[in-house]
Parts: structure tokens; C-alpha cells; sequence
């Protein structure tokens, strides 16, 4: 049905990022008003998918009539998304506001930050291949900015191949508008994917369509495209990798589905094949590279990669099953991995370092960080009945279903290595011992780190003058306030786990949205005969 | 035409891909600058050429003239070419200050 609403998760962070330009210095109000504003766009967000359940919500920008002007669709799968972004960006900023005061926010970062959440939740509504052009331009290029900005002075190059990989990966993307401009003669995804089967023989589709899953998968970060992102996502502060790991390849996810299973016709079954088996090497090779780190974040980041493999081969197999199963671990995913590379940022706040041989005694000083990383850890490595159990068992029920033996073991492979490299972190951050205390001259001041009992430390020294003191980790009401974030996150990471069954059948109907495109195509053309909503205010 | 504006995309992208395997950071710039402009040519082309009539209904006239020029392709360059800039100036501050930190403008660099 027509609603400007299908506008507002676009229009309410960009008004909020150029409000935020206003307000100069990042003060308390600020921060205030921002969160009000995000904790908005999450319930904006429900609501609409709420409403996206009955039918797909559709706004023609500026009233021009289908396929010329731009439209904007919001279906379940956009729903589940949007929801997805604004709780992501809620958790994150609050993060960041446990993080530092007030005053040491770079006054830059909430712009950018809303300008970012714009672009993605465009990127989301769409209906129009040129505009999600334009959408991951906006995302982009905030993105830039934020992995600039805070970088310090000597590691500006560490941006650079974020920013050359994704510069290219812009450059396909447009000359494969212009593709399909020439072939369909539109950009429109729904009328693209009415002309679509008629073509679906001709060679130059195959081309298209190969290029077009290129752009997807250097976004998602598949392999052999995704080298860029361990590379480029750890180096930035906390909640912003959070953020772009828990969302920003997931983008390219979306777009893989959205395109492969959307806009092009069912019968390109080499396709399916080739990304099934980009996404189960992803696997292994991500979580192989996970288990060759001895850094919390870059071993997060590595997982990143092989996470986004499991989704990409569910996409692969190409039944509404797994389609159903590619929506339901977008979402498990993207709680999970927020929360992880979270709890990453606290490691990195309390110890000065995220190296795994500067961090331990965890699990003594914080019960709760202990058990949501626990929680999440084995989540992640498909524990039942945590939410990642769910994801991986449909994925692998599925390629039970087809036969394709080679790749469920690979699955099955790739989750006990996850579930290795996850103990990695856990033996040495939370049950490993703490740190030697002549380590601590890199301690930042927010990390009170105090000597175990004085006289008893002297009485060992004294007895054993080789061994050095052991310190207790305590923690400030700063971590604090980011371990409350992290738990709020897990609870709800917790819930898609225990509430599984109503989850997969809200991921089902959107899995069936997607792929009836005569449906999307009826409510697009819809446009043409009611009257525009914008002339009635 | 096409076929020449073919040639001349083609043209324009093999030398940005030259440039853009060298080592220098502004060569890797202009190259994906001239990339960008290539994509430009190609979405030109992509609409079909006409060189009759404007997309532009006179006042006089209830319709256009068949044939016109595709105006899509038009409207789509336009946004493109606004986007190319934003990115290049983004890619030459960047730039700019890998220089000033390293004092290098080799993309593996020695930091």
C-alpha cells in the first residue's frame, strides 16, 4: 500500500546527522537527543514491518509514475533489516556513550554516524538498482569519514584498502546499472524481475548477473574478495567496528538476496552452485584465518568473514527454505557479532590492549561480561538451543536435502573451528591468568588495575623474587555502563534463540515476499493508479 | 557511435587499471578517477544513441518527437558524475594525509 512512511527510517537519520552538524560541540543534550532519535527509528521500524507483513509498503518519490521515478518498497525482509540497523545503532551509540565522556566524543562522529545509518536504511527500502547505487555511496562515504577520523595520525593508511577495494567495487557496481539499463530497460527491481525470465537464456543476463553477485559479494566480504575487512575493521574505536561488522557487510548479504533471489530468474543454476561453494570456502577460510590471530578483535573480525560464508551458502542452496534460513542468520548474526566485537571493546578498555597474551582473569572480576561472551561465543558456534544453532541446523537440513555432502561437511568443520577459536579468546582474556603488572605502562587511566593485598605481594616477592606480581582486574563504572549494553544485546540475542519457531516463520513469509515477484510487481504498479500519497497531507 | 564510445570506455578503463596497479597513491586516484569516467561513457551508450530530438516536451506540442534521446541514461550520469567528485576529493584528502604522516606516497608505504 502507498505510505510515506516507507520514507522515514531514511529521513529521520539524515534530519537527525545535519541537526547534529548544528549542535557543534558533543554535549550531554546531544547525545540525549540521539539516542531519543534512534530508540524512534527502532519502533518506527517495528512498526513497519508490522505493516509489511499485510502487504509491501511502497512510496514513488515525487509522484513520477512507475518505472521512471524512484521507488521505495519496504517488504518484510526490508522490515526485518530496518529493525535490525536502528537496534544496532541504538546499541552501539549507547556503547560509545559508556565509552568515553561527553567531551571526548569526536564532535564529527554522530554526524557521520547517522548519515551512515541513513545510507544503510536506504539501502534497504529501495526498489531501484541506481538508487542503492546512490544508498551504498551515502553509506560509503560516511564510512570513510568515521574510519578516518578517529584514526591516529601515523595509521591514516590503514584506511586505504577499505577505501581503493570499495571505490572499485562502486565503479562495477555503476557500469553494472548501466548494463541493465541497456538489457531491461529499467532499473525498477520489480519490473527487472518481471522481464527477467524472458531472458533468462541470453548470455548478456549470465554476464549481468555475475557481475551484479561480484558487487554483493565484495560488499558481504566472500571469498576471494574479502582480504579488505580484517585488515580495516579492527582498527577503528569499538562501537564503530561493532557497527560495521555487525551491519555493514551484512548489506552486501542483503543485496545478494535481495538481487539473486528477487530480480533474477530462478533458472540460473550455475549461480546458485558457484556462490553455494564461494560461501562454504568462505567458511573454512575465514574461521582459519580466525584461529591464526592472537588479537580479540582481528579473531572477531576473521569470523566476520566465515559467519557471512554460512549465509551465502544458504542463499546458495536456493529453496525458500534456505532462503529462510539466510534471512533468520542474518538476523542471529548480527545481534551476535555486534555483541562479541563489544565485548572486544571492553577486553580493549580494561586492558589497554586487545593481544590475547596482554589480557586475562575476565571471568573473576565480571560474571555478567563472562557469561554474554560465553553466551554469544557458543551461539556462534551453533550451540543449542542458541540462536545460532537454529541458523545452522536449517542450513544444514537443507544441504542434507540436496545431497551436497561436501558442503555440510564443510559447515560442519568450519562451526568446531569456530568453536576452537572462540575458546582461544576465552582461555586467555577470561580464565587465563591477569596480566604481569610491569605490563602495565600502556594501561590507559580508565582502567584501574590494583596490586593483590599489598602485604601478601610483598611476602611472595619477598620468598620468590623472580616472580612478579599478578594483578586484579576491577572494573570502572564506565565498563560497567558498556557491559549493561552487552547484555541488553545478548538477552535479546537470547530471546531469537529460545524464540526461534515465531522467528522462522516471520523470516519464512519474508523469504516467500521475496521471491513472489509478481506480488512485489501488482503493488508497485499500484502506485500508478492510487493517488500520489505526497500530494495529501 | 556506439561502437566508437565503446573503444572509448574501453580505453578509459584499461588506463585506469594500468594506473591504478602502480605503486604511487595518486596514480591509483587519477586511475580510478578515469574508471569513474569510463562507467560514465558506458551508461551514456547504455540508453541507445539518438541525435534527433531532446527529451523536452515544447509548450505547443502535446507529446515529443519520436525518435528522442533517452533521457535516464542522462539523469543517471548526472548523479554519477556528483557522486565521482564527492568520492575523488574524499580519495585526494586521504591521500594528502597518508603523504603527511609517511612522507610517502607509495601504497605499501614504510609505515
Amino acid at each position: 500500500m502507498p505510505t510515506n512512511a516507507a520514507a522515514v527510517p531514511v529521513l529521520l537519520p539524515l534530519l537527525g546527522a545535519l541537526g547534529a552538524l548544528f549542535v557543534r560541540r558533543p554535549s550531554a543534550g546531544r547525545r540525549a537527543l540521539i539516542a531519543l532519535l534512534l530508540t524512534g527509528l527502532t519502533a518506527q521500524s517495528l512498526w513497519l514491518t508490522a505493516r509489511a507483513l499485510e502487504a509491501p509498503l511502497v512510496l514513488s518519490l515525487g509522484g513520477w509514475v512507475v518505472p521512471y521515478g524512484i521507488v521505495l518498497v519496504v517488504d518484510p525482509l526490508s522490515g526485518i533489516m530496518l529493525c535490525l540497523s536502528a537496534v544496532s545503532a541504538l546499541a552501539t551509540t549507547l556503547y560509545g556513550y559508556a565509552a568515553e565522556p561527553a567531551g571526548g566524543e569526536h564532535p564529527l562522529r554522530a554526524p557521520l554516524f547517522l548519515l551512515l545509518t541513513a545510507g544503510v536504511n536506504l539501502a534497504f527500502v529501495t526498489g531501484d538498482l541506481f538508487n542503492l547505487f546512490v544508498a551504498f555511496e551515502v553509506l560509503l562515504l560516511a564510512s570513510y569519514g568515521l574510519m578516518t577520523l578517529e584514526l591516529e595520525r601515523g595509521s591514516t593508511r590503514r584506511a586505504l584498502p577499505y577505501v581503493t577495494i570499495n571505490l572499485i567495487g562502486s565503479a562495477l557496481f555503476l557500469c553494472a546499472a548501466a548494463f541493465t539499463y541497456s538489457l531491461f530497460g529499467t532499473l525498477n527491481f520489480a519490473e527487472m524481475a518481471s522481464r527477467a525470465p524472458a531472458l533468462s537464456a541470453d548470455l548478456r543476463l549470465h554476464v549481468l548477473a555475475v557481475l551484479l553477485v561480484l558487487v554483493g559479494a565484495l560488499k558481504a566480504g566472500l571469498f576471494p574478495l574479502y582480504h579488505w575487512l580484517p585488515q580495516s575493521y579492527p582498527v577503528m574505536p569499538a562501537p564503530l567496528t561493532a557497527f560495521f561488522a555487525g551491519l555493514l557487510t551484512k548489506v552486501g548479504v542483503y543485496v545478494l538476496i535481495r538481487l539473486v533471489a528477487g530480480v533474477l530468474p530462478a533458472e540460473l543454476h550455475f549461480l546458485h552452485t558457484a556462490l553455494a561453494w564461494a560461501g562454504g570456502v568462505t567458511m573454512v577460510v575465514g574461521v582459519l584465518g580466525a584461529l591464526a590471530q592472537d588479537r580479540v578483535q582481528h579473531i572477531l573480525a576473521y569470523h566476520i568473514v566465515s559467519q557471512v560464508g554460512y549465509m551465502v551458502l544458504a542463499l546458495g542452496l536456493f529453496t525458500p527454505y534456505a532462503i529462510t534460513a539466510a534471512i533468520f542468520y542474518v538476523v542471529h548474526h548480527i545481534l551476535a557479532k555486534t555483541t562479541l566485537l563489544l565485548v572486544g571493546g571492553v577486553v580493549q578498555a580494561v586492558f589497554g590492549s586487545d593481544r590475547l597474551a596482554d589480557t586475562g582473569g575476565l571471568a573473576r572480576s565480571s560474571q555478567v561480561l563472562s557469561l554474554t561472551f560465553l553466551l554469544q561465543a557458543l551461539s556462534l558456534a551453533g550451540v543449542p538451543p542458541l540462536s545460532g544453532f537454529w541458523g545452522k541446523l536449517m542450513i544444514i537440513q537443507e544441504g542434507v536435502r540436496q545431497g551436497e555432502t561436501v558442503l555440510v561437511v564443510l559447515a560442519l568443520v568450519a562451526s568446531l573451528l569456530t568453536l576452537l577459536s572462540m575458546l582461544k579468546i576465552w582461555l586467555a582474556s577470561f580464565w587465563g591468568p591477569p596480566p604481569l603488572a610491569h605490563e602495565s605502562g600502556d594501561l590507559p587511566s580508565e582502567a584501574q588495575v590494583t596490586q593483590q593485598s599489598p602485604s601478601l605481594t610483598s611476602q611472595t616477592q619477598a620468598s620468590h623474587p623472580a616472580a612478579p606480581a599478578r594483578k586484579l582486574v576491577t572494573l570502572t563504572h564506565r565498563t560497567r555502563g558498556m557491559i549493561w549494553v552487552i547484555a541488553g544485546l545478548t538477552a535479546m540475542s537470547l530471546g531469537v534463540g529460545l524464540g526461534a519457531g515465531p522467528l522462522v516463520s516471520l523470516a519464512d513469509q519474508a523469504a516467500t515476499r521475496v521471491l513472489d515477484h509478481a506480488a512485489t510487481l501488482e503493488a508497485v504498479r499500484a502506485l500508478n493508479r492510487s493517488p500520489e500519497p505526497g500530494k495529501h497531507p | 557511435m556506439e561502437l566508437q564510445l565503446a573503444i572509448v570506455a574501453g580505453v578509459l578503463y584499461a588506463a585506469g587499471l594500468y594506473l591504478m596497479m602502480r605503486r604511487q597513491l595518486v596514480q591509483l586516484i587519477i586511475g580510478l578517477g578515469l574508471i569513474t569516467n569510463g562507467t560514465n561513457v558506458l551508461i551514456f551508450t547504455s540508453g541507445g544513441l539518438t541525435r534527433t530530438n531532446p527529451p523536452v516536451i515544447p509548450e505547443e506540442m502535446p507529446e515529443t518527437l519520436e525518435p528522442f534521446a533517452d533521457p535516464v541514461p542522462q539523469a543517471l550520469i548526472l548523479t554519477a558524475i556528483v557522486i565521482g567528485f564527492g568520492v575523488l576529493a574524499f580519495s585526494l584528502v586521504l591521500a594528502h594525509r597518508v603523504h603527511k604522516a609517511s612522507g610517502s606516497d607509495d601504497v605499501r608505504g614504510a609505515s
